[in-house]
């Protein structure tokens, strides 16, 4: 297992590597000069010059990219060109509304899932499947930003039971933040939960055809037995898969859906430095996001290796 | 062969907007780049059968233009992914094992990594809003996606043997996969490209939702969703109609999706036998 | 007083009849053999007496095991009988474990299910029960996975699942097919003393008459959901009623006709070859060891001669094979054909002298090719596809006993024996002097092997041909060779005309391959 870890992490740290050159690429191949791109056409010459100091765009490609990474492994993501201030406080101001949000998401869709799966699973082909299944189908189809607006009308407008968006701070109270990120984790939930109850509950039955379950049938398990003694973990290798890249599109979802709650997440951050063309927050909140996706992954294959003995042997 | 209920349903929905899509270029019920502010934010009624916007403008033309965008940006895209993902995932599988595969696959992880938002943000930053980034976004998020499949699916056929008597042929791994492998997976891709249209579809709205698609005058679905947002609490029509259009044209094609399926997977039809 | 008393047992899924009105009986302590080939009902037969019917399928007549019928017994009561009072083993022992639980688990849920013990009890009778099985706790302790066993293995572990609770009735269906025949004895030998001491029934489902005649105190045959024949095993062998047991025993030990001609010519000769593969790495940064899966092989084909090749899984006939198709390069030594080396570079004409038939006669044909382009594929080896191809396909099709009107069809509207048959005529269609048979009879039912058999001692005397026969089944390679080699752990360990070797092995490795093999009785009388 320990070996299967570090395999991993090596594979991790590879991963970044990879992600940060790209992305370096990326934001190197812009035509012309990064500082003048920022300030624009208009420019002075000495204004350019200063920011070039500051962007630390002397040197060549190499030591420029070098200057980027061993930063950011030392927490200093540079310095905002519009804001003036480091961006790492700009992003340590936010990431914790993103990621709580993306986090509490996932344990939705997670908690509604997998109930609702396995119940359309144990009662395949009858009514209850059949509605879980169209249910699910139409929520799948339903885009989470829309969603989140009509939540805002009901709950927040019409019902008065949520505020219609902005957040407290966790300062003033961990509940009053949690219900602040209740609307938009839901509305973010929801579809993530349908694909996944639609994958938990093929996976069962997939599982259900094996032989291994014959095997059990024949032993004396009961139907209901076979499935809770022997389908469920193994249904769980490909939902730990599709529970991982969930991950990657609540993040991003996230991102998406501060807009409709007004929330002072990473979105608003990073779309205010496209607009204002404030390339190192971009390049940092994107290289951010990144990381947190590559180190879900990692996390999901270790997940895999406590669910399936044949991999921790690799 | 009687055709599954699901790829009936499904199909019909999907046309519907395709042709609505494809009308547009001939006719809609009004011109969508004259704004006619008298007549702003009108409920549906004889005129304006889906009522119109904060500037006048018909809801049921901007939605016919705005089909011609999310179908379009959905088709390019998967498109892109089977054009470079099909080809990556048969030459990973037909060099299987070895350096090459390692690289196409650990590739394929690494893009896994970059959400086709992100891709989108880091396109948008360096070159400016526009349709084709949300294109290349979502295209680009595609190539894994059909690379994987392709690669999986292509791997378990180069088991069998007839890949082995085709071989003994003096057959090469170019001519097989073209023969051989292509023609066994085809139902797999597009199954898989049903799914992708519409989780297109579904990208393509979010992306001109956060202004890093389509650009204004074009209409889009997405675009029509973020200029609604501050008048939801009073005229929720604006929002409704093109939320329902993107659900009623991903149901319609993740149905078909399913239909699909069930008349072309084979694993499904043998277990049908 | 029978165990298991069936009466009138009808059985159809979804309309369609499967079983007709089966009767058989079957006594405290004894083996009960069911024989018959595929689509005969044997396994659904078991299936009925489990109750673990697939959807679909509706029973009716009656099972009575000692006075309780299993087919009416409501689901609830019969998940405490099976595994209590009647067990069953299956087929595929690599898939009937999960994968996901250790062996000391599952077989102890077997005792926790039924509510006879604790959790920490039934473990330790999990542990006498493996070693029961013959698998000892030094070298195989309860938290061993699965997939760290072999398949013998596993299927050990299977059976002491099913004789946990000492049922009185286990059923067996094929529980040694998907083994090597050294396994299979071993496998069999340890159902017949179960019996015996543990004093259970066993029924036991399979297609092989011989390893019936072995163990079995009575047997079923069965043909389209029927017993056409039963008795006690002695009679039934000495004394066949019924034109299809007959039938069947005689295609189980056919011999086709055919005149030995092997010419003074060499055809293939293989010298000193060698192939290794590399193993799992042990350390990160050192080299992988190399496994040997050929070593140091050499033999020589004669023109005219049927060569056969036999060992068991695993002893590397399939990498040699895949070598002497010119498919994957040696590590060292040599393989000429006609006298011109084979590599995976070798070319096109030279190719075209060796053809090659496959086992699984569903996976050797692109489904969603018809029948004229797939014999014609090897027309690729030639300069340019002859002009008269179709007539040629004809030709070859004709010439495996398949009508010119097949070539339009697609490949599942054939049975297994019929897609065999095509792809010899794929093999034929280069009119080659050489052809590879990689257990091409293997997965075809007894009486359909024997017409393939004798198609193939047909063309090879029609057509002057060479085989290169390789196989696990050691009465078919004696049925169809001339000479023969054994092979085991990537070495030739015995060769020479093959009446010889059959009847005075030398190596201990021949003697115990043949002293495995299941064989009819021999004053059988069809």
């Amino acid at each position: 297992m320990l070996r299967f870890a570090s395999i991993r992490l090596v594979s991790l740290s590879l991963s970044l590597l990879a992600a940060s050159i790209v992305i370096f690429a990326v934001v190197e191949v812009i035509p012309g000069d990064p500082a003048s791109y920022m300030l624009g056409m208009n420019a002075q010459e000495d204004t350019v010059a200063a920011l070039r100091e500051q962007l630390g765009l002397e040197g060549s490609i190499v030591t420029r990219y070098f200057t980027w990474v061993t930063g950011m492994l030392q927490g200093d993501f540079g310095t905002s060109y519009t804001y003036r201030v480091p961006v790492s406080e700009l992003i340590l101001a936010r990431i914790w509304i993103s990621l709580p949000l993306a986090v509490y998401a996932l344990a939705l869709s997670t908690i509604i899932a997998f109930p609702v799966g396995l119940i359309a699973a144990a009662q395949r082909g009858k009514a209850t499947d059949t509605g879980i299944m169209a249910a699910t189908q139409l929520g799948v189809a339903v885009p989470n930003f829309w969603f989140a607006m009509f939540l805002v009308v009901i709950f927040a407008i019409k019902l008065r039971w949520f505020s219609a968006g902005g957040f407290p701070g966790w300062d003033e109270g961990f509940w009053l933040s949690i219900k602040s990120l209740t609307l938009p984790a839901i509305a973010l939930a929801l579809p993530q939960a349908s694909i996944l109850a639609r994958i938990m509950r093929s996976s069962i039955l997939d599982t259900l055809d094996q032989d291994y379950i014959r095997t059990a049938r024949a032993k004396g398990l009961t139907r209901r037995q076979a499935i809770t003694r022997h389908a469920l973990r193994n249904a769980m290798i490909p939902v730990l898969t599709i529970i991982g890249m969930q991950f990657s599109f609540l993040l991003a979802g996230a991102i998406i859906i501060e807009n409709v709650f007004f929330l002072p997440g990473l979105g608003r951050l990073i779309f205010q430095g496209i607009t204002q063309r404030d390339l190192i927050v971009v390049e940092s909140v994107v290289m951010l996001l990144v990381f947190a996706v590559i180190t879900v992954t990692f996390l999901v294959d270790l997940a895999y290796a406590a669910v399936d003995p044949r991999l921790r042997r690799r | 062969m009687r055709l599954p209920r699901t790829l009936i349903l499904g199909g019909g929905l999907f046309a519907v907007f395709l042709a609505a899509a494809l009308v547009s270029f001939l006719w809609t019920p009004f011109d969508v780049e004259i704004l006619n502010i008298p007549s702003k934010l009108q409920k549906p009624n004889a005129v304006f059968w889906l009522g119109s916007d904060h500037l006048g403008r018909d809801i049921l033309s901007m939605l016919m233009v705005g089909a011609r965008t999310s179908i379009a940006v959905a088709i390019v895209a998967v498109g892109i992914g089977i054009g470079l993902g099909l080809p990556l995932g048969l030459w990973a599988a037909a060099n299987h094992g070895s350096w090459l595969d390692e690289v196409i696959m650990r590739g394929n992880d690494l893009v896994f990594a970059f959400p086709s938002l992100v891709i989108a943000i880091l396109i948008t930053a360096v070159f400016g809003p526009s349709a084709l980034n949300a294109i290349i976004a979502i295209g680009i998020f595609n190539i894994p996606v059909f690379a994987r499949i392709s690669r999986g699916a292509a791997l378990s056929i180069w088991t069998l043997d007839y890949i082995l008597a085709a071989r003994v042929a003096g057959k090469n791994a170019v001519r097989i996969s073209v023969e051989h492998i292509l023609p066994n997976i085809a139902n797999l891709l597009i199954v898989q490209g049903t799914i992708q249209f519409s989780l297109g579809i579904l990208a393509e709205a979010a992306l001109s939702y956060v202004g890093l698609g389509a650009q204004p005058p074009t209409p889009s679905w997405g675009r029509m969703l973020a200029d609604s947002q501050t008048m939801i609490s009073f005229a929720p029509h604006l929002a409704l109609f093109p939320g329902l259009a993107i659900v009623f044209t991903v149901l319609g094609l993740n149905l078909m999706g399913d239909g699909l399926r069930d008349i072309l997977d084979p694993k499904i039809r043998r277990s049908r036998r | 007083m029978s165990l298991l008393s069936v009466k009138n047992l009808n059985l159809s899924i979804h309309g369609v009849p499967i079983l007709k009105g089966l009767d058989f009986e079957v006594q405290p302590g004894e083996v009960f053999g069911i024989v018959g080939e595929s689509g005969s009902g044997k396994s659904m037969t078991a299936l009925a007496a489990m109750g673990l019917l697939p959807e679909g399928a509706v029973a009716s007549g009656t099972a009575h095991l000692e006075g309780i019928d299993l087919l009416s017994t409501p689901e609830a009561q019969m998940c405490g009988l099976r595994g209590n009072r009647i067990a069953m083993i299956f087929q595929e022992p690599m898939t009937a474990l999960n994968p996901v639980k250790t062996i000391g688990d599952q077989v102890a849920e077997t005792l926790v299910i039924h509510g006879r013990a604790s959790k920490a009890e039934a473990l330790k009778i999990a542990r006498e029960k493996l070693d029961r099985v013959g698998l000892p706790a030094a070298r195989f302790p309860l938290d061993r996975y699965p997939h760290e066993l072999s398949g013998g293995q596993r299927q050990r572990v299977v059976i002491a699942q099913a004789i946990a609770l000492r049922p009185q009735l286990l059923i067996a269906d094929e529980p040694t097919t998907a083994l090597d025949v050294t396994t299979q004895a071993q496998i069999l030998k340890l159902l017949k003393s179960l019996v015996n001491e543990e004093g259970m029934a066993l029924i036991l489902i399979t297609h092989d008459l011989a390893v019936v005649s072995d163990i079995a105190d009575h047997v079923a045959v069965m043909k389209l959901g029927e017993i056409v024949e039963t008795g006690t095993t002695v009679d039934i062998f000495r004394n066949m009623q019924h034109p299809y047991t007959k039938q069947l025993f005689a295609a189980s030990s056919h011999v086709p006709e055919r005149v030995a001609d092997a010419k003074d010519a060499p055809i293939l000769e293989v010298v000193n070859a060698v192939r290794t593969y590399a193993m799992p790495r042990e350390k990160l940064f050192r080299k992988p060891p190399r496994f040997k899966a050929v070593n140091d092989v050499s033999f020589t084909l004669f023109q005219g001669e049927n060569l056969g090749l036999v060992g068991e899984s695993g002893c590397g006939k399939s990498t040699l094979t895949r070598a002497i198709l010119g498919l994957d390069a040696l590590d060292s030594g040599q393989i000429r054909l006609f006298g011109q080396s084979v590599t995976p570079a070798m070319p096109n004409t030279l190719r075209a002298g060796v053809q090659v038939v496959f086992q699984d006669p569903y996976g050797s044909f692109n489904p969603r090719w018809k029948v004229e382009r797939l014999v014609a594929e090897p027309f690729h080896l030639m300069v340019e596809k002859p002009a008269d191809s179709r007539a040629r396909v004809a030709e070859a099709l004709d010439s495996v006993g398949m009508k010119p009107a097949d070539m339009g069809k697609y490949i599942h509207e054939f049975s297994g024996g019929q897609r065999q048959r095509i792809a010899i005529a794929r093999a034929l269609i280069l009119r080659p002097d050489l052809i590879v048979l990689d257990e091409a009879v293997s997965a075809l039912d007894v009486s359909i092997r024997a017409q393939i058999l004798d198609l193939l001692a047909d063309l090879s005397d029609r057509l002057n041909l060479s085989y290169l026969f390789i196989s696990h089944d050691l009465s078919v390679v004696r049925a169809i060779t001339d000479r023969v080699l054994v092979m085991k752990a990537g070495q030739i360990v015995e060769s020479g005309d093959t009446e010889d070797v059959f009847t005075n092995p030398q190596h201990a490795y021949t003697r115990e391959l043949l002293a495995a093999t299941p064989r009819l009785p021999d004053n059988a009388v069809a």
